[in-house]
């Protein structure tokens, strides 16, 4: 059979890239990645969203390995159709056969339609829909619109968000189950980020919120139609943050050492997930526990005796997730901001304005210096002056290794660091805080070291 | 004196870009010189007039957003010019700035009517026009350099030639791409593409906004601040422009 030749050139030509592969293969047969998804042998699962995909499709890897079966899987930011068909292929033997048991397929939301055309799915999982910073696909009323459209007539069963106003009773598919959050003693009576849920999306008149969860996720009422929350099936009960996340969800208690509302939803939809496929509950909560996060994601050092965090932010939704769980860290801290405005980092950096930095000086977050370094670091350290983070606790560096040195000097013994980056600084921050973690225990400025 | 208000038109529909750090750059450097200043959100349907404002500001939105806008906002034209020909200080961005003109022209050929108080259009092109933008004015008294990021769509031509520009283009597209001009000056009115937003590091335009509020309240002088952070940040943003971008 030519997929055999396929796959095989393909491979051998695409050492570049993890998208390479695919686009060479779907150019010789547009029909090849049908035939490998055609040979699942169980449950194909597609996980989509504007945020929280790679965290969510991560633990469910993690879930479904630990329950015994065989996955294909593709690997973060190659969630495109190419990027897809690469996992098929690097799955399939040298015979072209991929029997595996599951695909768990992370998949950009707007290349949900695309990818429905080729395969079909039997689950498909929405993490939550935010207005992206750039708007890069146009109005996001249209992607839910054509992801509606091609699940439309499809024997797929659904997995959404009920506390996202945004996905309830947008799919006409009976096949359908919510998760959600029950009150938790992080909610507030308002949002400043809950600009894409004001507005009922079935009439158009604003909700009434009784609680937000974090952004536009919370308990809503409209006040036209009478649109409201689903009924949950999947709910997370006894929410607490203080360390780490932990929660229940059918009697069964999850924890994770990551932090973050935004994380706690990802556990309950891979834990939701899990319930629907039948995985026991134990496995699920053990998988769930020993899954560490990847690089950037709420990354751990430990520095001469104090934790060190390491988050990527690159959006002003992400950016207030990451603030937030930091306030719910009672510890007195330091934080680094590396902002760089490469063109993986994205040119313009005004979006920091439309992060809720002003959470930075809330007593509760116990944020005692601010460090600011990168291409653009006078903005960031400009930005937390201007949320009321007084000047005379923050610190401009010229180098990102001065920067973070000076956060580590910072603070008494229980003190720790957040470490905040920007793609393109990340894996310089990462370096720096690795090679302190081995051998940094004096609090002095180390001589030389990597610049931005 | 009674606490300054700033008037912020719109938020939940027009605020991309940061925009809303201008107001919160005012607010705080007013605040820094001792003064109580609200920034005060008005709503879809709610009249403009039903606040005694200092200050009045419109960010930019989608164009979706701006189309629910013009009509609201066309009822309200007569009662706008009358406070910006008396003086009001009020600053419009990109969207904001495309409503003061005459219309806006989509790709499609259709004319969206704008509030038509400056004699200026604007029309959608192909491409938009993105990027680092440095530009020249003498709007503050002396030649002063103003730094900020622009991302749009439609293109900005004066017809009436008497117009005058917020400042003239010396990194950058501006209004067109093609005439150098970028934004719009009247009086105490400032209208312009740039987000970033503008206010915080570009201490003097600043200060001139201040000024222009702060005189209608019978102050004459702002008391001097440490803006040390500010400079570093325009500093840093006009070395990486000129030293040109890399990655």
């Amino acid at each position: 059979m030519a997929g055999k030749a396929i796959i095989h050139i393909s491979r051998m030509l695409g050492n570049q890239g993890s998208d390479f592969p695919g686009r060479i293969a779907l150019k010789i047969d547009p029909q090849l990645l049908p035939k490998l998804a055609g040979q699942i042998k169980m449950h194909t699962i597609i996980v989509t969203g504007t945020n929280g995909k790679t965290t969510t499709s991560k633990m469910m890897a993690a879930i479904l390995a630990a329950a015994g079966y065989s996955l294909v899987h593709n690997s973060a930011g190659a969630n495109m159709v190419t990027g897809i068909t690469t996992a098929f292929i690097n799955a399939a033997g040298i015979t072209g056969e991929c029997g595996r048991d599951c695909a768990l397929l992370e998949t950009d939301e707007a290349n949900v339609p695309l990818l429905l055309k080729a395969i079909a799915p039997d689950y498909m999982v929405i993490t939550n829909f935010f207005r992206d910073q750039l708007d890069r696909y146009g109005e996001l009323d249209s992607i839910v619109r054509l992801i509606g459209d091609s699940v439309q007539n499809r024997d797929v069963r659904l997995l959404l968000n009920g506390d996202d106003p945004l996905q309830a009773y947008r799919f006409a598919c009976d096949a359908k189950s919510y998760y959600g959050f029950a009150a938790t003693p992080y909610d507030t009576l308002t949002s400043s980020d809950s600009r894409e849920g004001r507005f009922c999306v079935l009439c158009g008149a604003e909700l009434d919120y009784r609680y937000f969860h974090y952004a536009h996720l919370g308990n809503y009422e409209c006040s036209g139609c009478g649109n409201r929350n689903p009924q949950i099936d999947y709910l997370g009960t006894d929410l607490r943050m203080e360390t780490g996340i932990e929660f229940e969800l059918e009697g069964q208690a999850l924890r994770s050492t990551y932090q973050g509302f935004y994380n706690a939803y990802n556990m309950l939809a891979a834990a939701a997930l899990s319930l629907e496929l039948g995985v026991a509950p134990a496995v699920t909560a053990q998988a769930i526990a020993e899954y560490k996060p990847r690089a950037g994601r709420m990354e751990k050092f430990s520095i001469g005796g104090r934790e060190v965090t390491l988050i990527l932010v690159k959006n002003p939704t992400g950016l207030d997730q990451s603030l937030g769980s930091l306030r719910y860290d009672p510890r007195p801290k330091a934080v680094f901001f590396a902002l760089n405005d490469n063109a993986a980092d994205g040119r313009d950096v005004s979006w920091v304005w439309d992060a809720d930095f002003e959470t930075l000086c809330a007593p509760e977050a116990q944020v005692e210096h601010f460090f600011a370094a990168g291409t653009r670091g006078a903005d960031i350290a400009l930005r937390a002056c201007y949320a009321g983070f007084e000047r005379q606790r923050i610190e401009l560096h010229d180098r990102l290794e001065a920067g973070i040195s000076a956060s580590l000097d910072h603070g008494g013994g229980d003190g720790c660091v957040y470490v905040l980056s920007t793609y393109t600084a990340l894996f310089k921050c990462r370096r720096i805080l690795s090679r302190y973690a081995r051998k940094r225990t004096v609090s002095r400025l180390p001589e030389g070291g990597e610049g931005q | 004196m009674s606490a300054i208000r700033l008037l912020h038109l719109y938020p939940e529909l027009m605020n991309l870009y940061g925009d809303r750090g201008n107001l919160i750059c005012l607010q705080k450097r007013l605040q820094w010189a001792g003064y109580s200043c609200d920034i005060v959100p008005l709503r879809l349907h709610e009249p403009i007039d039903a606040v005694k404002s200092d200050f009045i500001f419109m960010g930019g939105g989608s164009d979706r957003e701006q189309a629910l806008l013009y009509n609201e906002l066309r009822r309200q034209a007569d009662y706008l010019w009358e406070q910006i020909e008396a003086g009001l200080p009020s600053m419009w961005i990109c969207g904001g700035y495309q409503l003061l003109g005459q219309y806006y022209e989509t790709a499609d050929g259709t004319q969206l009517a704008g509030l038509g108080l400056f004699d200026f259009h604007t029309q959608a092109g192909l491409g938009r026009m993105i990027g680092n933008v440095i530009l020249e004015t003498e709007m503050t008294g002396d030649t002063t350099e103003l730094i900020g990021f622009e991302n749009h769509g439609g293109r900005t031509y004066f017809n009436d030639s008497s117009l005058r520009h917020l400042g003239r283009v010396v990194h950058g597209f501006g209004n067109n791409g093609e005439d150098g001009g970028e934004g719009l000056h009247y009086k105490n009115l400032i209208a312009t593409y740039l987000h970033g937003p503008l206010l915080p590091k570009n201490v003097e335009l600043t200060d001139y906004v201040l000024a222009c509020i702060l005189r209608r309240r019978g102050v004459e002088e702002l008391p001097p601040q440490d803006l040390e952070l500010e400079r570093a940040a325009h500093r840093q943003a006009r070395q990486r422009i000129m030293g040109g971008q890399r990655g």
